[in-house]
């Protein structure tokens, strides 16, 4: 009997929501109320749709109803979760519900409070530290006994954090004082501009030298010094994942260029390719299997190798029609590669349109890893772990393998290859294609972080050939040091100088180290320095 | 004074043979020229090529209702090149050889800049219709453009409201952001914001500080540092950033703030140079959620939007030349700032019964008003032009949900200095 009154009087989360989306405006306020009370783990699911255009709603005879499209791929009622099937002409006729910016602003309190409670790690810390930022009196209770029953440790430590935080506003006394001490203990980041405030709020009220300003001026101190030696790691492993994007960008002009002593000006083009055959690839998976789809993940593994297939073969056809003519005229092979780059891109500009296209990231690709304070991103992680590969592949080839063998004998000295055997056409060609693959590559990787277009491969010509110079011409090692000497320099200077001045103290740097080497890292003998 | 009365002399004289010409012969075959000046190769062709779309669909539209003046207008198109001084010839030789009453172009400050003494030498007039950093006032030149007080402003005020306290300002190494960024400075703290909250690197003079803003380059495709920064200073929850990246650029940073686990509920970014049209080559999934600020959203729900829209498309799908691109077009705003310069230009030339360049432009100093696609737009006296300012959030089709209109705010080039 009780029981019964008590579900009559609450209605379901879910009801009290579906009744929310599909209310006016003026309605929604009592409805947030009465949610808020409710605090069922289903809203924070329901909101997460809502706000990322997954509920819809379908009208028909027998009414209008709030549908919801889950990961699962299925529709299921809002009022009830039951699943439900609808017909093909009805999934078409739906109509996305959206949640205006207003709603979503009120909705953040709840669906914060209610994250605490969330099965996600994650989303209990987001959750804790958006409480406690706000620094809302009302959050300190449910926080409080958050603490109590919490399981994992990196969650109590936000929740700690997210008291302190909020206590300096809302704190009497001591709780103030023990903040503070809690906060410079966690060097907390977050606190930082609060810590700033309390000491104005307190040189206000005239207590300039009590023990919490003098406590908060301390802890600002740790604070700032834990930002500093984040920073500086954080560089560090910037610096290596700008290093990987122009090795990776420039691998394969190390072999064009450097191995086999071709100014290959159209190999910003071959990067380009890498860009658009993932751009197709993933426009047929979208074709095929629809954005949302999970088969859509996998559309970067396939790319990844067929751009390189793509473009080696693009490569190949080029060597065998046009390069192999230049072998000896290093001026002409400039001209030449020049001209075939723009023939290139105006193709880009025929097929693929003036304007950029769209490479979505897949979702295994999105988010990042938090270590110790500062994020690396998959993206970027992916790069690097590329960027290794390509180096270890290149290496294997070229010394564990005969294809390798003959490729080293060719560049030392072609002449005495050919008359021990060597198919020396053959080798070029196959050279050349493997420099193409690997731009393509490149390219590929490139459009997970950056744009698709015609003019792509001009944003990394400059670039490359910079790292191969700076690397010695004809030294693969050289090229990876050099790359990751570059990327090192450049985030380096960064923070202090900016991007602009600081990529001019890099292109300085790079004359500067030029003028004392000016055969770079590792100067060898190559052929194409005897010629 | 002797001048001025030369001028009107001249202007009735030529009004009268226009008249005389109109009433005499019934033949509609007689044309203005007007220019068409806007790259249409380079860099900058991908935008500016719909604008050259847009002025050829509006001529086309005012030729059918029976012209200007009973002219019908012959456009002269000619290519900018992305090539500044370009820019210059250009314009002397549409002024110059062509003769055209008016010229309708430019996107870059610095395009604008390289013509703008063109025009002034031959008393020419041109409409310029992107939004731009202010601080110009040329005699020649109608600037239908937002100024910075039609759209910078507007949305810092925009976010003050919803409670944001720390700005981040970062843009590209040119004119337009820096000068913006610097009377955005000054807007802010004359609203009470503290200069340890304005993030970028503050540039002092002196002791003074003067500006803000994380400057990249062109082209600029790292923005992990930035990134990371943003990433610190928006840790306590009530900071915002202020976008003036021009270009492609763009796309890098949007894909750095996705994956660096920023979301616009956190920390919002409104951008000034992205547009409808700019979206069509962005991954908008990582834009959503995102601000805009224009005076024109294609979404705008009102009858001369739809119209608009509808004659725009009819337009493409049956008159355009096959030089136009047809699929997937959309409009925005500095396509609808060129619109209605065209119209504000037309109902000038109506009103001073003549296509002589100071009589025009003494009409439109009076004030001219036109209801285009985004709202009543007037033209004022210091030849900027009253329009409605919107303010939007990005959804996933690159479309922007309308958050808040402005209406009726007035364009003044000259704001830096003026926050206290």
């Amino acid at each position: 009997m009780l029981l019964s009154s008590a579900i009559l009087e609450a209605r379901s989360a879910r009801v009290i929501l579906s009744d929310l989306i599909l209310a006016e405006e003026e309605t929604q306020a009592a409805l947030l109320e009465e949610l808020a009370e409710s605090g069922d783990q289903v809203i924070a699911e329901i909101y997460e749709a809502w706000r990322s255009g997954g509920v819809y709603t379908l009208s028909d005879d027998s009414g209008t109803r709030l549908l919801l499209f889950n990961e699962a791929q299925e529709w299921t009622l809002v009022a009830t979760g039951e699943v439900v099937s609808l017909s093909e002409a009805e999934a078409s006729a739906v109509e996305k519900e959206r949640a205006s910016r207003a709603v979503r602003k009120l909705m953040k309190s709840i669906v914060d409070t209610l994250g605490l409670k969330s099965v996600d790690e994650r989303v209990r810390i987001d959750a804790a530290l958006k409480l406690g930022l706000s620094q809302k009196p009302e959050y300190i209770e449910p926080l409080k006994a958050r603490l109590e029953t919490e399981p994992s440790k990196n969650v109590l430590k936000s929740i700690r954090e997210a008291l302190a935080i909020s206590l300096l506003v809302n704190g009497e006394g001591d709780e103030v004082f023990g903040a503070v001490k809690e906060l410079t203990s966690m060097k907390s980041i977050a606190a930082r501009g609060f810590l700033e405030k309390l000491i104005r709020a307190e040189e206000k009220a005239g207590r300039l030298g009590s023990e919490v300003v003098a406590a908060s001026s301390n802890a600002l101190l740790v604070i700032e010094e834990h930002i500093n030696m984040l920073e500086f790691f954080g560089s560090f492993f910037r610096g290596f994942s700008t290093g990987s994007v122009l090795l990776i960008v420039s691998f394969g002009l190390a072999i064009t260029f450097g191995l086999m002593g071709i100014i290959n000006m159209a190999h910003g083009e071959f990067v380009a390719i890498g860009g658009y055959v993932t751009f197709m690839v993933q426009t047929f998976f979208i074709n095929t299997w629809g954005l949302s789809s999970s088969a859509f993940g996998w559309y970067f593994v396939v790319s990844l190798p067929l751009s390189f297939l793509v473009a080696a073969g693009i490569g190949l056809l080029l060597e065998k029609s046009i390069i192999r003519f230049l072998y000896r005229r290093p001026l002409e092979s400039l001209l030449c590669t020049w001209g075939i780059s723009m023939i290139m891109q105006q193709c880009f500009r025929l097929i693929f349109g003036a304007a950029n296209v769209q490479v979505n990231n897949p979702t295994w690709l999105m988010g990042s890893l938090n270590f110790g304070g500062f994020n690396m991103s998959y993206t970027r992680l992916f790069i690097m772990f590329i960027a290794l590969v390509v180096v270890i592949m290149t290496w294997l080839l070229l010394r564990k393998t005969n294809l390798g063998l003959h490729i080293r004998a060719v560049m030392q000295n072609r002449g005495m290859a050919s008359s021990l055997g060597i198919p020396v056409a053959r080798v070029n060609s196959m050279t050349f294609a493997l420099g193409c693959g690997l731009a393509a590559l490149g390219g590929s990787v490139l459009s997970q972080i950056g744009n698709v277009g015609p003019l792509m491969g001009q944003a990394y010509i400059v670039d490359s050939f910079m790292v191969v110079v700076i690397g010695s011409v004809g030294n693969l090692l050289g090229a990876g040091l050099s790359a990751m000497g570059i990327g090192l320099v450049d985030q380096l200077l960064q923070p202090s100088l900016g991007p602009v001045m600081g990529k001019i103290t890099v292109f300085f740097v790079i004359i500067l180290f030029l003028q004392w080497r000016p055969g770079g890292l590792f100067p060898s003998r190559s052929r194409s320095l005897d010629d | 004074m002797k001048k001025i009365f030369g001028n009107i002399s001249k202007a009735v004289a030529t009004g009268a043979i226009a008249l005389t010409a109109v009433t005499s012969s019934v033949q509609a075959e007689e044309t203005v020229k007007v220019g068409v000046l806007h790259s249409l190769s380079g860099t900058m062709a991908i935008s500016e090529t719909s604008l050259r779309d847009i002025l050829l669909f509006t001529f086309d539209e005012i030729n059918a209702s029976g012209g200007v003046l009973g002219k019908m207008i012959e456009p002269v198109v000619a290519d900018g090149a992305s090539d500044w001084p370009v820019f210059a010839e250009k314009s002397e030789q549409l002024l110059a050889q062509d003769k055209v009453s008016a010229v309708f172009g430019c996107w870059t400050s610095v395009s604008r800049k390289f013509a703008l003494p063109v025009f002034e030498k031959y008393n020419g007039l041109l409409f310029y219709p992107v939004q731009y950093e202010g601080e110009e006032e040329s005699p020649n030149i109608i600037y239908t453009a937002e100024a910075v007080g039609q759209q910078a402003i507007p949305a810092v005020d925009y976010l003050l409201a919803e409670g944001y306290k720390k700005f981040y300002l970062i843009g590209t190494d040119y004119v337009y952001p820096q000068t913006t960024n610097i009377v955005l400075f000054e807007y802010l703290l004359s609203k009470g914001i503290p200069v340890e909250n304005i993030g970028g690197g503050i540039r002092y003079e002196g002791d003074v500080a003067v500006s803000a803003g994380n400057y990249t380059p062109f082209g600029h495709t790292d923005f992990q540092q930035i990134v990371a920064e943003i990433k610190d200073f928006a840790a306590s929850g009530d900071a915002c950033v202020i976008n003036t990246i021009n270009g492609d650029a763009n796309v890098p940073f949007f894909k750095e703030i996705a994956s660096s686990g920023l979301t616009s509920d956190d920390c919002p970014i409104v951008s000034f140079s992205l547009s409808e049209d700019e979206f069509r080559g962005l991954p908008t999934k990582d834009l959503v959620g995102h601000l805009g600020c224009w005076t024109y959203f294609m979404s705008i729900e009102s009858e001369a939007n739809d119209t608009f829209k509808a004659n725009f498309q009819k337009w493409l799908a049956t008159k355009a030349p096959d030089a136009v691109q047809k699929e997937g077009r959309v409009t925005c705003s500095p396509m609808v700032l060129s619109y209605n310069g065209v119209y504000l230009w037309k109902a000038a030339v109506e009103k001073a019964g003549t296509f002589e360049t100071s009589a025009v432009i003494k009409a439109l100093e009076e004030g001219i008003s036109f209801d285009g696609p985004g709202g009543t737009v007037t033209s004022q006296e210091n030849h900027h032009v009253t329009k409605t300012v919107y303010i939007g959030e990005t959804l996933e089709n690159g479309q922007f949900e309308i958050l808040e209109v402005m209406p009726d705010v007035y364009g003044e080039p000259w704001l830096k200095g003026t926050f206290k």
